[in-house]
């Protein structure tokens, strides 16, 4: 794993736990292939915030349809880094 | 844009050619302060279920005896009811909506919804009071004046008992539904209301799959509909429970459907996350048809603008609108109306926006 890819996983889970405000979890040890919607229980309503802080952050565009694709930690970077290596 | 009136279309303040980050939109201090408040209800997760197959009225173009629904045999057992909300607490519903036909024949059963999942309207014609006990936001329907009432629903002095039983009550919010012949009478159903001290929101009849009755709305009673709204948010702020955005969205000549794409599993074949994933609409046998799931079963999908309809094709929708400081405290607006409606307690702030925005994508009609 890139030094890169995991940078902005700490960072993806750092905006999840402050945005949603999830409790008794730091960004260190939020597991990053846990599923979101599963396991977590977040909406569509949470992702698209999340999304939205994220675009400002990195300057880029988060499709809306690709939504159903976010639903891990690592996959929300992974589509970060791929945006930034447009 | 036809007949609309002028002074109501929004002139954006929106930068020509301007990228918006979100934390620019948020750096408005109404725009934030709003954000914070309808963002605390994300977590509100809905399902529907009808509760009995009696009703103590029938009314022209009634959805619940459209299409299997109507059918299905009547589950009254109380233990199956706690059960099956114990379950769907389980699976992350936070708010149900207790509707048909008629919830308020079954007040036992609405009460074991509420001891088990405390969040949630009913909708009810208003003839029989539902104890404050069930603690659920009350939507009672109204189609226009004792008159037009009398003619739909065969009922008599509909408005005036419908007043008696639930004036003063705080969960109590009476829902006019605009057809195509009703349109003036809002007006002297909206003062009557104002003057008892009422909360009143509005909806838009959607036409039942197949129906060819004169209810059904067209271009000219869509824009007929939109300046009476408005004039009414204008003249009674205290008592509608309306937007200049709820109006644009549903009172548009392309219906909820088409302008914002609908998540109700019926149109939704997605199981990824959001409604598609959650929703479901119960019969009265406590099963439910992924086929014909949404919040209001046998509409004819391109004619809905249903009141109903807008936590999932409007709601949902905060991304799309998240592109400028105007949509945005339109959809704001539209989220603080939404809530106002449905949940017990939530109060209803000024409107940001007092102008009619565009949908995003679409012109104002």
């Amino acid at each position: 794993m890139s030094l890169e890819i995991e940078k902005i996983i700490l960072r993806v889970a750092e905006v999840m736990i402050d945005e949603l405000k999830l409790e008794d979890v730091t960004p260190e040890r939020f597991e990053p292939d846990v599923d979101l919607v599963d396991e977590v229980g977040i909406d569509s309503m949470d992702l698209a915030t999340v999304a939205l802080v994220l675009q400002d952050e990195y300057s880029i565009r988060i499709d809306e349809d690709d939504y159903p694709k976010l639903t891990t930690v690592r996959r929300i970077a992974e589509y970060v880094e791929k945006q930034l290596n447009k | 844009m036809g007949a609309a009136k002028e002074e109501h279309v929004c002139k954006s303040q929106d930068i020509p050619g301007k990228k918006w980050k979100f934390s620019e939109i948020l750096a408005d201090n109404k725009i934030k302060e709003r954000w914070e408040k309808v963002r605390k209800f994300f977590f509100l997760r809905e399902s529907t279920y009808d509760m009995t197959n009696k009703c103590n009225i029938r009314c022209e173009g009634c959805y619940y005896y459209e299409g299997e629904k109507q059918f299905a045999k009547e589950n009254k057992d109380i233990d199956a009811w706690r059960s099956l909300m114990k379950a769907e607490k389980k699976r992350g519903i936070t708010f149900v909506v207790l509707a048909g036909a008629e919830p308020s024949l079954v007040p036992e059963l609405c009460q074991v919804c509420y001891e088990e999942i405390p969040l949630g309207a009913v909708a009810t014609n208003g003839i029989k009071f539902i104890s404050e006990n069930t603690g659920y936001k009350i939507h009672i329907s109204v189609w226009g004046n004792d008159k037009t009432s009398h003619k739909l629903r065969g009922a008599k002095n509909m408005l005036s008992r419908q007043i008696e039983n639930y004036i003063d009550d705080p969960r109590a919010v009476f829902v006019y539904t605009f057809t195509r012949n009703n349109i003036d009478e809002a007006r002297e159903i909206a003062e009557i209301l104002a003057d008892k001290r009422c909360r009143l929101t509005f909806n838009m009849f959607s036409a039942p799959s197949g129906y060819e009755g004169e209810l059904r709305h067209n271009p000219s009673s869509l824009l007929h509909t939109r300046e009476t709204i408005m004039d009414l948010i204008a003249q009674y702020p205290e008592n509608i429970l309306y937007s200049a955005y709820n109006t644009a969205a549903h009172t548009h000549q392309t219906g909820l459907h088409g302008l914002y794409g609908c998540s109700y599993p019926r149109m939704n074949p997605s199981t990824d996350i959001g409604l598609g994933r959650s929703f479901r609409q119960y019969r009265t046998d406590l099963t439910w048809d992924r086929d014909a799931a949404c919040c209001v079963p046998d509409t004819d999908c391109d004619d809905c603008r249903h009141y109903a309809a807008g936590s999932a094709v409007v709601t949902a929708r905060m991304f799309r609108h998240a592109v400028n400081p105007e949509l945005f405290k339109a959809w704001l607006d539209y989220v603080d109306t939404y809530l106002s409606v449905w949940v017990t307690g939530y109060e209803k702030g000024k409107n940001l926006c007092d102008n009619l925005t565009a949908p995003p994508g679409f012109k104002v009609f």
